[in-house]
């Protein structure tokens, strides 16, 4: 999926680290996530919040992400990529925990 | 005296009530003979119970957790609690009282107050103070999956490489039926030579 011509295997132990820097980043970034999903549940409101969040997140996808896959077409879609995102943060915030590695790692297991 | 523990996580806390079990010389301030716990979510009516409460509620709400994130159908029923999503991003509550006559309480929340009141938990569950049965549904990796990873790395190293192999050996020499006909010179030589 990344715009990539080498394919570089993920070694464990820079997984290990990467999901350990996710975790820490998500206990940093908890308002801002609640905050995101928060203004999804207000029915037809589209949030300001929202839409800047997904404009930032399509243009990071189109500069670092295989544009051609019909996966990233997937998440470029502004009316599909709604489910995808609210999962990805609610996983997140599901992990600042303490044991946050751990539970991160589970549920990437289990994707 | 009894102890008093709060979690808090933005609009949710949880308050856990109890005393500290001396006959295994604790301290003070832990907290292992619980007696009551009080659930607040900010706008929602008190959620509150006794110890024999708290887990399958916590239980529920770890499970249902886990299958909203799993694309799976995100329902969870029990006789003490049912928990369904009306869609992605509001969730609906059904809390039964275990008294009769008593109707039971229907709470909406969204997916930042079902974070929040999963985050109490997981204060609560890792907290040293509080002696809980602990709750492991999210953080324990399932034998059934770590044996299947395991296997499944196992079996594409071990059976890919030799399959490849045959594949390619397949695919090449089947190439060569355009090349070699045994029969076509046999019947060549025979007009050659008739005897």
């Amino acid at each position: 999926m990344r715009k990539s011509y080498v394919t570089n295997n993920l070694k464990l132990n820079e997984f290990d680290a990467l999901i350990r820097i996710t975790v820490e980043m998500s206990k940093y970034l908890y308002p801002y996530i609640r905050e995101l999903l928060k203004s999804k549940e207000e029915i037809g409101e589209n949030s300001v919040i929202w839409n800047d969040f997904n404009k930032r997140f399509i243009e990071l996808i189109k500069e670092r992400f295989n544009i051609d896959s019909m996966r990233v077409k997937k998440l470029l879609n502004q009316a599909e990529n709604d489910e995808i995102i609210t999962k990805s943060l609610l996983i997140l915030s599901f992990c600042i925990s303490n044991q946050g590695y751990q539970k991160l790692k589970n549920f990437l297991y289990d994707f | 005296m009894q102890n008093k523990l709060s979690f808090h996580q933005s609009s949710a806390s949880i308050e856990i009530i109890g005393l500290p079990d001396y006959s295994n010389n604790e301290n003070k301030d832990q907290i292992s003979i619980i007696s009551q716990w009080k659930l607040t979510i900010v706008d929602k009516p008190l959620i509150e119970g006794k110890i024999e409460h708290l887990k399958p509620i916590m239980d529920a709400f770890y499970t249902y957790s886990n299958l909203l994130i799993k694309n799976e159908i995100p329902i969870y029923e029990s006789k003490l609690i049912d928990i369904k999503a009306d869609n992605l991003y509001i969730h609906n509550i059904v809390l039964k009282s275990s008294k009769p006559n008593v109707k039971p309480l229907v709470l909406k929340i969204g997916n930042s107050l079902l974070s929040d009141t999963i985050n109490c938990f997981d204060q609560l569950n890792e907290s040293p103070k509080v002696r809980i049965k602990k709750t492991d549904i999210a953080t324990k990796m399932p034998k059934k999956l770590r044996f299947r990873l395991n296997k499944k790395v196992k079996f594409f190293n071990f059976f890919i490489p030799p399959f490849i192999a045959i594949c390619s050996l397949v695919l090449f020499s089947s190439s060569f039926i355009y090349f070699y006909s045994p029969f076509e010179n046999i019947e060549i030589k025979e007009l050659i030579n008739p005897e």
